[in-house]
């Protein structure tokens, strides 16, 4: 882009020096926007490995509860076998119990199956956005490379299109609030005593 | 003997969920991931059930679907899809190129074995 716009630059004569000038503008502001979208994208991308790391460590938490839980009800069985079938004595009792507690258990297994999909719902929904910003990316591009061969007579309509895109950009960085994360995995954090 | 299924998804999380509610169950369970992967392991066991995810990457469930068709021994086994997409045009493609059902995730477990119940016998 930037490429095309100097070689078109380098053809006119000395009285287009202004327009040159103009055009640099409009490189500074594609650059301005360049920037502003590979910094969303890679937020996007920090979101992503965020959630991947949080799902990857619940998905073991999950299997270790399950497989202990799958023990307990075993035991649980066990120990049924070996009680006396003789009326409702107090290990009987205890197991009745002990049983809704491992229902119980296998019911939560169950909801939690169903909770841990959300990692690959929000990948797909960063995986989309960020595809987003690409297509976004893409277009300004296009609409630079195309100003770029547009005629002079065009020009101060041009710059005034690049002016306008790096007001916008400006305008949304001023007003982001400081980035608030800025954990790269789940690891835990560092601990400072005073 | 017990039923075997094949289970589809680029998502290592939502394979082993998958896995993990289907073994619960007691069928057996092998995992891909990819539709190119499925292909290749579809053609080297026989399975009873296919469960597969639409958007992933190398080949995607909607081209898997219409691979597994054109095959003999996988013209009648049920294939289920199990996706976020829920666009009655995403659907319609599916129908048309032979799926059996359509979940949309997240999934209950105990709905998917009663979905799957229905359909593997």
């Amino acid at each position: 882009m930037t490429e095309l716009r100097s070689t078109s630059d380098k053809l006119d004569n000395k009285a287009e020096d202004k327009l040159v000038l103009e055009d640099k503008d409009g490189v500074i502001c594609n650059n301005a926007v360049n920037e502003y979208l590979m910094g969303i994208k890679g937020d996007l991308n920090q979101a992503e490995r965020l959630v991947s790391d949080a799902v990857n460590n619940l998905v073991c938490n999950f299997r270790y509860i399950s497989e202990l839980a799958g023990s307990n009800h075993e035991m649980v069985l066990a120990i049924e076998r070996m009680a006396t079938s003789e009326g409702r004595n107090p290990i009987n009792e205890l197991l009745e119990k002990q049983m809704v507690t491992a229902n119980r258990i296998e019911q939560e297994l169950e909801a939690v199956i169903t909770s841990l999909q959300f990692g690959d719902l929000v990948a797909q929904l960063l995986a989309h956005t960020a595809r987003q910003v690409e297509m976004l990316s893409v277009e300004l591009q296009r609409i630079d490379r195309q100003g770029s061969l547009q005629g002079k007579t065009e020009k101060r309509a041009l710059n005034s299109i690049h002016s306008g895109i790096h007001k916008a950009v400006n305008e949304v960085k001023n007003k982001s609030k400081k980035k608030p994360v800025v954990q790269q995995g789940m690891k835990m954090g560092d601990i400072e005593l005073f | 003997m017990a039923k075997t299924i094949l289970a589809v998804d680029d998502s290592a999380s939502i394979r082993q969920m998958v896995t993990f509610t289907l073994k619960g169950a007691g069928y057996e369970v092998i995992e891909a991931v990819d539709g190119q992967d499925a292909f290749d392991k579809a053609n080297h066991h026989q399975v009873n059930l296919i469960l597969t995810d639409i958007n992933m990457p190398r080949m995607d469930g909607l081209k898997l679907l219409e691979l597994l068709r054109k095959l003999t021994q996988y013209k009648n086994i049920p294939i289920l899809i199990l996706t976020t997409e829920s666009g009655d045009e995403m659907k319609a493609k599916g129908r048309a190129a032979g799926a059996t059902g359509w979940l949309v995730k997240p999934f209950d477990p105990k709905r998917l074995l009663e979905v799957i119940g229905k359909v593997i016998s």
